[in-house]
Protein backbone atom coordinates (compact mmCIF):
# COMPACT_ATOMS: atom_id res chain seq x y z
CA UNK A 1 0.00 0.00 0.00
CA UNK A 2 1.57 3.13 -0.80
CA UNK A 3 1.79 6.22 1.54
CA UNK A 4 1.94 9.84 0.44
CA UNK A 5 4.49 12.36 2.92
CA UNK A 6 4.48 15.45 2.39
CA UNK A 7 8.34 16.33 2.28
CA UNK A 8 7.02 20.26 1.36
CA UNK A 9 5.64 20.95 4.80
CA UNK A 10 8.31 19.63 6.89
CA UNK A 11 11.20 21.75 4.76
CA UNK A 12 8.97 24.72 5.33
CA UNK A 13 8.45 23.99 9.04
CA UNK A 14 12.22 23.43 9.39
CA UNK A 15 12.89 26.84 7.35
CA UNK A 16 10.85 28.77 9.37
CA UNK A 17 12.87 26.68 12.69
CA UNK A 18 15.85 28.61 11.19
CA UNK A 19 14.67 31.70 10.66
CA UNK A 20 13.64 32.37 13.67
CA UNK A 21 16.60 31.01 15.25
CA UNK A 22 18.34 33.41 12.94
CA UNK A 23 16.31 36.79 13.46
CA UNK A 24 16.40 35.82 17.43
CA UNK A 25 20.76 35.65 16.65
CA UNK A 26 20.24 39.59 14.33
CA UNK A 27 18.02 40.71 17.35
CA UNK A 28 20.75 39.49 20.38
CA UNK A 29 23.80 41.31 17.64
CA UNK A 30 21.44 44.21 17.19
CA UNK A 31 22.23 43.93 13.43
CA UNK A 32 19.35 45.26 10.99
CA UNK A 33 18.56 42.51 8.25
CA UNK A 34 17.02 42.99 5.02
CA UNK A 35 16.25 40.69 2.36
CA UNK A 36 16.39 42.75 -1.35
CA UNK A 37 14.26 41.20 -3.62
CA UNK A 38 12.93 41.79 -7.05
CA UNK A 39 13.29 40.33 -11.08
CA UNK A 40 16.36 39.63 -12.52
CA UNK A 41 17.57 42.99 -13.92
CA UNK A 42 15.60 45.16 -11.91
CA UNK A 43 18.26 47.22 -10.19
CA UNK A 44 18.96 45.35 -6.81
CA UNK A 45 22.85 45.20 -7.09
CA UNK A 46 22.71 49.01 -8.84
CA UNK A 47 20.73 50.23 -5.59
CA UNK A 48 23.12 48.37 -3.05
CA UNK A 49 25.75 50.00 -5.07
CA UNK A 50 24.54 53.24 -4.35
CA UNK A 51 23.40 52.56 -0.95
CA UNK A 52 27.05 51.64 0.02
CA UNK A 53 28.32 54.87 -1.73
CA UNK A 54 25.74 56.40 0.28
CA UNK A 55 26.17 54.18 3.76
CA UNK A 56 29.39 52.81 3.98
CA UNK A 57 31.09 55.81 5.76
CA UNK A 58 29.03 55.68 8.76
CA UNK A 59 27.52 52.12 8.89
CA UNK A 60 28.83 48.60 8.84
CA UNK A 61 27.33 46.94 6.43
CA UNK A 62 27.62 43.51 4.62
CA UNK A 63 26.18 41.77 1.83
CA UNK A 64 24.68 38.18 0.76
CA UNK A 65 24.71 37.59 -2.47
CA UNK A 66 22.09 35.05 -3.70
CA UNK A 67 22.64 33.91 -7.74
CA UNK A 68 22.44 30.57 -9.60
CA UNK A 69 25.54 30.00 -10.76
CA UNK A 70 28.21 33.54 -11.09
CA UNK A 71 29.62 35.90 -8.50
CA UNK A 72 29.08 38.74 -10.95
CA UNK A 73 26.91 40.60 -8.47
CA UNK A 74 29.26 40.06 -5.57
CA UNK A 75 32.11 40.91 -7.90
CA UNK A 76 30.43 44.37 -8.00
CA UNK A 77 30.08 44.74 -4.09
CA UNK A 78 33.51 43.93 -3.49
CA UNK A 79 34.44 47.15 -5.38
CA UNK A 80 33.42 48.69 -2.70
CA UNK A 81 35.28 47.41 0.18
CA UNK A 82 32.03 45.89 1.85
CA UNK A 83 32.14 42.38 2.98
CA UNK A 84 30.46 40.21 1.02
CA UNK A 85 29.38 36.17 1.06
CA UNK A 86 28.01 34.71 -2.36
CA UNK A 87 25.83 31.57 -1.87
CA UNK A 88 25.58 30.16 -5.51
CA UNK A 89 22.10 28.13 -5.84
CA UNK A 90 23.41 26.09 -8.19
CA UNK A 91 20.12 26.84 -9.87
CA UNK A 92 18.07 27.10 -7.42
CA UNK A 93 15.46 29.81 -7.94
CA UNK A 94 15.33 31.33 -3.91
CA UNK A 95 17.81 31.80 -1.27
CA UNK A 96 16.34 29.79 2.21
CA UNK A 97 17.25 30.19 6.46
CA UNK A 98 19.85 27.31 5.68
CA UNK A 99 21.82 28.76 3.11
CA UNK A 100 21.97 32.14 5.34
CA UNK A 101 23.18 30.63 8.62
CA UNK A 102 25.84 28.51 6.67
CA UNK A 103 26.76 32.17 5.06
CA UNK A 104 27.01 34.45 8.03
CA UNK A 105 29.78 31.45 9.58
CA UNK A 106 31.61 34.18 7.18
CA UNK A 107 30.49 37.31 8.66
CA UNK A 108 31.62 38.53 11.99
CA UNK A 109 27.63 40.21 13.08
CA UNK A 110 29.84 41.61 16.10
CA UNK A 111 31.01 44.31 13.71
CA UNK A 112 27.74 44.95 11.15
CA UNK A 113 25.46 47.18 11.79
CA UNK A 114 23.37 46.41 8.82
CA UNK A 115 23.24 42.85 6.54
CA UNK A 116 21.72 43.26 3.30
CA UNK A 117 20.65 39.85 1.68
CA UNK A 118 20.13 40.08 -2.32
CA UNK A 119 17.63 37.55 -2.96
CA UNK A 120 17.93 35.28 -5.85
CA UNK A 121 16.28 37.26 -8.88
CA UNK A 122 12.53 36.31 -8.88
CA UNK A 123 9.27 37.67 -8.08
CA UNK A 124 7.68 34.21 -6.87
CA UNK A 125 10.12 32.02 -4.97
CA UNK A 126 12.03 34.04 -2.71
CA UNK A 127 8.50 35.84 -0.83
CA UNK A 128 7.87 32.21 0.04
CA UNK A 129 10.78 32.04 2.20
CA UNK A 130 11.48 33.41 5.68
CA UNK A 131 15.23 34.04 6.12
CA UNK A 132 15.29 35.41 9.04
CA UNK A 133 15.18 38.71 8.01
CA UNK A 134 13.62 41.83 10.01
CA UNK A 135 12.14 43.44 6.82
CA UNK A 136 11.88 43.47 3.00
CA UNK A 137 12.65 45.73 0.35
CA UNK A 138 11.08 45.28 -3.66
CA UNK A 139 12.34 46.74 -6.50
CA UNK A 140 10.37 46.57 -9.58
CA UNK A 141 11.67 48.37 -12.63
CA UNK A 142 9.22 50.35 -14.92
CA UNK A 143 10.56 48.60 -18.05
CA UNK A 144 8.61 45.01 -16.52
CA UNK A 145 5.24 46.21 -16.59
CA UNK A 146 3.03 48.27 -14.38
CA UNK A 147 0.78 44.76 -14.10
CA UNK A 148 3.30 42.79 -11.67
CA UNK A 149 2.01 44.19 -8.10
CA UNK A 150 -1.45 41.65 -8.64
CA UNK A 151 0.49 39.39 -10.70
CA UNK A 152 3.02 38.74 -8.14
CA UNK A 153 1.11 39.71 -5.49
CA UNK A 154 2.79 37.61 -2.35
CA UNK A 155 6.06 39.66 -3.18
CA UNK A 156 4.56 43.53 -2.54
CA UNK A 157 1.90 42.43 0.50
CA UNK A 158 4.74 41.24 2.37
CA UNK A 159 7.32 44.15 1.52
CA UNK A 160 7.92 47.11 4.09
CA UNK A 161 9.21 49.12 1.44
CA UNK A 162 9.18 49.32 -2.71
CA UNK A 163 11.36 51.31 -4.99
CA UNK A 164 9.68 51.44 -8.79
CA UNK A 165 13.20 51.83 -10.68
CA UNK A 166 14.21 53.53 -13.60
CA UNK A 167 12.29 56.09 -13.57
CA UNK A 168 14.44 57.88 -15.87
CA UNK A 169 13.60 55.91 -18.70
CA UNK A 170 9.44 56.74 -17.39
CA UNK A 171 8.70 58.80 -20.46
CA UNK A 172 9.94 55.68 -23.19
CA UNK A 173 7.95 53.25 -21.45
CA UNK A 174 3.92 52.43 -21.27
CA UNK A 175 3.82 52.21 -17.54
CA UNK A 176 1.36 53.88 -14.98
CA UNK A 177 3.10 54.87 -12.02
CA UNK A 178 -0.08 56.62 -10.16
CA UNK A 179 -1.65 52.60 -11.01
CA UNK A 180 1.49 50.87 -10.55
CA UNK A 181 1.60 52.63 -6.80
CA UNK A 182 -2.27 52.18 -6.11
CA UNK A 183 -2.48 48.46 -6.66
CA UNK A 184 1.06 48.61 -4.46
CA UNK A 185 -0.74 49.35 -1.50
CA UNK A 186 -4.12 47.95 -2.27
CA UNK A 187 -2.05 45.25 -1.72
CA UNK A 188 -0.54 46.38 1.23
CA UNK A 189 -1.94 49.43 2.69
CA UNK A 190 1.24 50.16 5.09
CA UNK A 191 4.13 49.72 2.64
CA UNK A 192 6.29 52.98 1.58
CA UNK A 193 6.51 53.16 -2.39
CA UNK A 194 9.27 55.06 -3.54
CA UNK A 195 10.13 56.10 -7.87
CA UNK A 196 13.76 56.38 -7.61
CA UNK A 197 16.40 56.18 -10.97
CA UNK A 198 18.99 53.59 -9.44
CA UNK A 199 21.72 54.26 -12.07
CA UNK A 200 21.22 58.06 -11.73
CA UNK A 201 20.71 58.00 -7.87
CA UNK A 202 17.90 60.21 -8.14
CA UNK A 203 15.30 59.51 -5.41
CA UNK A 204 17.44 57.66 -3.10
CA UNK A 205 17.31 59.99 -0.37
CA UNK A 206 13.92 58.35 1.83
CA UNK A 207 15.11 54.88 1.08
CA UNK A 208 18.84 55.90 2.71
CA UNK A 209 16.96 57.57 5.80
CA UNK A 210 14.43 54.59 6.09
CA UNK A 211 17.92 52.39 6.13
CA UNK A 212 19.03 54.57 8.70
CA UNK A 213 16.22 54.74 10.97
CA UNK A 214 15.47 50.94 10.63
CA UNK A 215 19.66 50.67 11.75
CA UNK A 216 18.53 52.78 14.55
CA UNK A 217 15.83 50.80 15.68
CA UNK A 218 17.13 47.57 16.14
CA UNK A 219 20.55 48.97 18.63
CA UNK B 1 3.13 27.00 -8.49
CA UNK B 2 7.05 26.98 -9.23
CA UNK B 3 8.38 24.42 -11.04
CA UNK B 4 11.50 24.90 -9.76
CA UNK B 5 11.03 24.52 -6.21
CA UNK B 6 7.33 23.39 -5.73
CA UNK B 7 6.75 26.53 -3.15
CA UNK B 8 3.71 28.35 -3.64
CA UNK B 9 1.89 25.19 -5.20
CA UNK B 10 -1.16 26.65 -2.52
CA UNK B 11 0.74 29.06 -0.49
CA UNK B 12 -1.52 27.56 1.96
CA UNK B 13 -4.04 29.36 0.74
CA UNK B 14 -8.11 28.67 0.28
CA UNK B 15 -10.50 29.87 -3.01
CA UNK B 16 -13.98 30.61 -2.22
CA UNK B 17 -16.59 31.90 -3.99
CA UNK B 18 -19.48 34.34 -3.11
CA UNK B 19 -22.29 35.12 -5.09
CA UNK B 20 -23.03 38.66 -3.54
CA UNK B 21 -26.39 40.16 -3.79
CA UNK B 22 -26.53 44.34 -4.66
CA UNK B 23 -23.49 45.30 -6.27
CA UNK B 24 -22.89 48.31 -8.28
CA UNK B 25 -19.71 49.44 -10.72
CA UNK B 26 -18.60 51.56 -7.57
CA UNK B 27 -19.07 49.24 -4.45
CA UNK B 28 -17.80 46.38 -6.49
CA UNK B 29 -14.64 48.39 -7.01
CA UNK B 30 -14.40 49.48 -3.69
CA UNK B 31 -14.94 45.56 -2.43
CA UNK B 32 -12.02 44.90 -4.39
CA UNK B 33 -9.72 47.20 -2.86
CA UNK B 34 -11.10 46.49 0.80
CA UNK B 35 -10.66 42.69 0.49
CA UNK B 36 -7.02 42.69 -0.79
CA UNK B 37 -5.85 44.74 1.60
CA UNK B 38 -6.69 42.44 3.93
CA UNK B 39 -3.45 40.48 5.49
CA UNK B 40 -3.05 37.13 3.52
CA UNK B 41 -5.37 37.89 0.54
CA UNK B 42 -3.74 37.34 -2.77
CA UNK B 43 -6.51 37.51 -5.55
CA UNK B 44 -9.89 38.78 -5.67
CA UNK B 45 -11.79 38.55 -8.93
CA UNK B 46 -15.93 39.90 -9.44
CA UNK B 47 -17.92 40.43 -11.62
CA UNK B 48 -20.44 42.58 -10.55
CA UNK B 49 -23.14 41.64 -12.57
CA UNK B 50 -23.82 38.23 -11.60
CA UNK B 51 -22.37 38.84 -8.14
CA UNK B 52 -19.66 36.27 -8.39
CA UNK B 53 -16.84 36.92 -6.24
CA UNK B 54 -13.47 34.92 -5.88
CA UNK B 55 -11.42 35.50 -3.09
CA UNK B 56 -8.18 33.55 -2.65
CA UNK B 57 -6.99 34.32 1.22
CA UNK B 58 -5.03 32.27 3.91
CA UNK B 59 -7.05 31.11 6.66
CA UNK B 60 -3.91 31.28 8.83
CA UNK B 61 -4.17 35.31 8.30
CA UNK B 62 -7.76 36.92 8.06
CA UNK B 63 -10.61 35.08 9.15
CA UNK B 64 -13.67 33.95 7.09
CA UNK B 65 -15.75 36.75 9.26
CA UNK B 66 -13.19 39.63 8.18
CA UNK B 67 -13.87 39.10 4.76
CA UNK B 68 -17.93 38.86 5.28
CA UNK B 69 -17.48 42.02 7.39
CA UNK B 70 -16.26 43.61 3.78
CA UNK B 71 -19.41 42.92 2.26
CA UNK B 72 -21.54 43.73 5.53
CA UNK B 73 -20.33 47.00 6.03
CA UNK B 74 -21.72 47.97 2.99
CA UNK B 75 -25.19 46.49 2.69
CA UNK B 76 -24.22 43.35 0.54
CA UNK B 77 -25.61 39.81 1.19
CA UNK B 78 -22.96 37.36 0.19
CA UNK B 79 -23.30 33.52 0.41
CA UNK B 80 -20.75 30.79 -0.21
Amino acid sequence: MAVTIDVKADILGKNDAVAEELRNLFKEKHVFVLDLMGSPGCGKTTLLEKTMQALKDDINMAVIEGDLFTSKDADRIDRYGVPVVQINTAGGCHLDAPMIKKAIENIDLDKLDLLVIENVGNLVCPAEFDIGEQKRAVVLSITEGDDKPMKYPLMFKLASIVLLNKTDILKFCNFNLDGATEDIKTLNPGVEVLPVSCSLGDGLKPWLDWLREMVRSVK
Amino acid sequence: MCKECGCGETNGNNRLQFIVDGYTDDNAKEVEKALLGLPGVLYVHIHPHEGETTVDYSPKLTKLSAIMKVFDDRGLTANL
